[in-house]
C-alpha cells in the first residue's frame, strides 16, 4: 500500500520544476504553424513547450487557476483580455521589447478592449456578417441585418448558435451596441429575436458554411472566413457587411502574471509579428492576419478577398465584441428562453 | 498463495482507484460546487448557499427537462417497436445468418457516434444522397426537408441506440424455453394469447434493461439533436454546457448536473425494483 502512495504521489510531481530555456506557449488548437515553432527554436534556442485549448471560458479557468509558472504566452479574444486585464491576470507588455509591432495593421490597434495595447498584440481577427446563397437571394437587395426578417426568407435563414453573437446582432438591427448592458435593450432584443426564430431553421457556429453548402438555408450570420472557404466549393456564397455593421474578433497574443520568464515571452511575441512567420501561420490557419507586411505578401486573390480582408469603411462600421461583464448572465436567460420557446 | 492474492488485491485495487480518482472526486467537487456561490472574479466562492438549487427550479428549467424527457421517452418507444420483431426474428433464424446479423449491428461501433451522426448529415441534406437518388427515381419533385427536423433528431438517435435495445431483448429472447410456448399452443392458446401471456412477460427483464439503457444515454446525448435537429430548442446538455462555457457560473451547473444524475439514480433505482418484480412475476405468469 505504502509503495502505490509514493508512486501516486511520484505521479503528481510538479514535471517543469527546474528553470531552463523554455517558453511555455498556450494557444488555440490548429491555430499556429508547427514550422513556426521550430524555427523559434532553431534561432534563438529557447525550446517551446507549446499546449492547446478550446474555448476562452477554459484558458480564462486555467489562468485563473495556475499561480505562477504558468504560461508565458496565451492567446485570448478580444473579451478576454478585457476582463484578464481587469483582474489582473495580465503583465504589461514593454513595446520596446516587440520592434515588430510596426508591421501591425493599425485599424487593429488601440482598440477600446486594450487602449494602446498595454497588454495585447493583435494575432489573427475576422468578423461575422451576412451570408446569403446568391442563387436564392439577390445579394444586391440585402443591406442590414434587419433582412433577415424579411418573411420571405421563412425557414431559411441560419444563425450562430452562440448567445453573444446572435444578440450583438439583434441589438445592432436595433441601433445599440452589440455590446450593450442595458437590461431594457436586452428585452427588446429578444423579443425581436422572438419574431426571427420560426424563420430559423438552424443555429449553427461550429461551421455555418456547411447548412449553406447543403442548400438547406439561403441567408444568415456567417464568419468571413467560412465563405472564404466555402467558395472554393461554391462561388455563390455571398458576404455583405450590413450598414449597422458587422462583429468583428481579434485573437491576441498576452502575457498571463503567472509568466515564467517575461522576456522569452516577449522574445516570442516578436517573433510571431515577423511578417514572413506571420505569413506562414496566416496561411496555414487560413483566416486573416493583423500583420500588413505579410498580408501584403500573400497571393492577390487571398489578400483581397473582402470576406477576409474588409475595407476601412466597414471595419470601422462595424463593433469589436467586448466582455459584458455580470450581463452575461441576462443574455443567457434570454438565450434559454429564446431556445425553449 | 501470497503472490496470487496481491494480483487479486492490484486487479480489484487499480480500477477502484481509478474510478476514485476520475469519478468519484470530480463528482464530489460538483456536488460541493452546486452550494457554492459564484464568483464574477473567479469561478467559486467558499460560502455555503442553497440558492443555485432554488435558481434552477425555474419555468425554463422545467421546459428544458421536459424537451428532454420528450425526446428520450419518443426514441426508447420506437427503439422498442422496432427492436422487439428484430430480435424475435434473431432468435428463430439459421445460426450462420444470425451471427452475421450481430456482426453487421455490433460494426458501426467501430466508429465514433460523432462520426457516423455527421455521415447521417450527408444521407439527410437537401442535396444529400437520400434526397438525390429520390429526386433522379422521380419519385418527388422537390427535395424533401429531413434535415433540421424532429423526425431527423429521432432518425439519430434511434440509430445511435438502437443497438443497446437490441442486444438485452436478444439476450432475454433467446433464454425463452420453447416448451412453454408449446404446451400453450397445445391447449388452444392464440398467438396473441401466447405473446401477451407468455412471451412478453418472460422477456419484461429484457425490455426494462434495454429501456434504460437507451433512456438514460438518449436524455444526456445533446449533440445529435444540435447536428441534426438544428440546435432549435434546449437540452439538459445544453444547459449545462452553457452554464460552464457561456455564463461561467460552474454552481449553477453543477446542481443541474446533481438534479440529472438524481433522476438517473431513481430511474436505475426503479429498474432494479421492477426487473426483481419481473423475474418473480414472470415465474409466477407461467406457473
Amino acid at each position: 500500500m505504502k509503495r502505490t502512495l509514493v508512486l501516486f504521489v511520484m505521479l503528481f510531481l510538479p514535471l517543469g520544476a527546474q528553470a531552463s530555456e523554455e517558453v511555455y506557449v498556450f494557444n488555440w488548437s490548429q491555430y499556429i504553424d508547427p514550422a513556426v515553432l521550430e524555427l523559434f527554436e532553431k534561432e534563438t534556442g529557447i525550446k517551446v513547450k507549446y499546449s492547446t485549448f478550446e474555448s476562452n471560458e477554459a484558458l480564462f479557468a486555467k489562468l485563473k487557476i495556475l499561480k505562477k509558472d504558468g504560461y508565458d504566452v496565451a492567446f485570448p479574444s478580444t473579451y478576454f483580455v478585457e476582463r484578464m486585464r481587469r483582474l489582473g491576470m495580465l503583465k504589461p507588455l514593454d513595446h520596446n521589447k516587440l520592434p515588430n509591432m510596426k508591421n501591425l495593421n493599425p485599424d487593429l490597434l488601440n482598440k477600446p478592449y486594450d487602449p494602446d495595447n498595454a497588454y495585447s498584440i493583435p494575432y489573427m481577427w475576422g468578423s461575422s456578417a451576412i451570408g446569403v446563397n446568391a442563387k436564392a437571394v439577390d445579394p444586391a437587395s440585402i443591406t442590414s441585418w434587419n433582412d433577415l426578417w424579411n418573411p420571405a426568407y421563412k425557414g431559411k435563414v441560419l444563425l450562430m448558435d452562440d448567445v453573444r453573437d446572435v444578440f450583438a446582432m439583434s441589438l445592432r438591427s436595433l441601433g445599440y451596441s452589440g455590446n450593450d448592458t442595458n437590461h431594457e435593450h436586452l428585452k427588446e432584443a429578444y423579443e425581436k429575436l422572438l419574431k426571427l426564430k420560426p424563420s430559423v431553421k438552424v443555429f449553427n457556429s461550429d461551421s455555418p458554411k456547411q447548412p449553406f453548402l447543403n442548400n438547406e438555408v439561403v441567408i444568415g450570420q456567417i464568419w468571413g472566413g467560412e465563405v472564404y472557404q466555402a467558395n472554393e466549393e461554391n462561388p455563390n456564397i455571398m458576404y455583405i457587411y450590413p450598414k449597422e455593421g458587422a462583429t468583428f474578433w481579434v485573437d491576441n497574443m498576452v502575457i498571463p502574471a503567472s509568466t515564467r520568464n517575461i522576456d522569452y515571452a516577449h522574445a516570442f511575441i516578436d517573433f510571431m509579428c515577423r511578417p514572413d512567420v506571420a505569413k506562414m501561420n496566416c496561411e496555414y490557419v487560413g483566416y486573416a492576419t493583423a500583420n500588413v507586411e505579410a498580408q501584403k505578401m500573400l497571393d492577390e486573390k487571398t489578400r483581397n478577398h473582402k470576406a477576409v480582408y474588409p475595407d476601412k469603411v466597414d471595419i470601422d462600421r462595424g463593433e469589436f465584441q467586448a466582455d459584458v461583464g455580470e450581463t452575461i448572465i441576462i443574455y443567457e436567460k434570454y438565450w434559454e428562453m429564446l431556445k425553449t420557446q | 498463495m501470497v503472490r496470487k492474492s496481491r494480483f487479486r488485491n492490484f486487479a480489484i485495487g487499480s480500477p477502484m482507484l481509478w474510478i476514485a480518482i476520475f469519478v468519484v472526486v470530480p463528482y464530489i467537487i460538483v456536488v460541493l460546487f452546486s452550494f457554492l456561490t459564484r464568483d464574477p472574479e473567479g469561478i467559486v466562492r467558499w460560502e455555503f448557499t442553497l440558492a443555485n438549487y432554488r435558481e434552477i427550479i425555474s419555468p425554463v428549467f422545467l421546459r428544458v427537462c421536459k424537451n428532454s424527457f420528450i425526446l428520450a421517452l419518443g426514441t426508447t418507444a420506437i427503439t422498442l417497436l422496432t427492436a422487439y420483431p428484430f430480435a424475435y426474428i434473431l432468435t428463430r433464424i439459421d445460426e450462420n445468418i444470425r451471427r452475421f446479423l450481430l456482426l453487421l449491428m455490433i460494426i458501426p461501433f467501430w466508429t465514433s457516434s460523432l462520426i457516423r451522426t455527421y455521415a447521417l448529415i450527408i444521407l439527410l441534406k437537401a442535396n444529400g444522397i437520400l434526397n438525390t437518388l429520390l429526386l433522379s427515381l422521380g419519385l418527388i419533385d422537390e427535395p424533401l426537408s429531413i434535415l433540421y427536423t424532429e423526425t431527423a433528431v429521432f432518425i439519430g438517435l434511434v440509430y445511435t441506440l438502437l443497438p443497446f435495445m437490441i442486444l438485452p431483448l436478444y439476450a432475454s429472447l433467446q433464454k425463452l424455453d420453447r416448451s412453454f410456448i408449446e404446451a400453450a399452443r397445445d391447449l388452444g392458446a392464440t398467438s396473441r394469447h401466447v405473446f401477451f401471456h407468455i412471451v412478453l412477460p418472460l422477456t419484461l427483464p429484457g425490455i426494462i434493461a434495454g429501456s434504460t439503457m437507451v433512456f438514460l444515454p438518449a436524455l444526456g446525448l445533446f449533440y445529435i439533436p444540435d447536428l441534426l435537429g438544428g440546435a432549435r430548442s434546449m437540452l439538459i446538455g445544453n444547459f449545462i454546457k452553457n452554464q460552464f462555457l457561456t455564463t461561467g457560473h460552474w454552481p449553477l451547473g453543477s446542481a443541474a448536473c446533481v438534479i440529472l444524475t438524481l433522476l438517473m439514480f431513481m430511474l436505475l433505482l426503479w429498474y432494479f425494483i421492477s426487473t426483481r418484480k419481473a423475474h418473480s412475476g414472470g415465474m409466477e405468469t407461467v406457473r
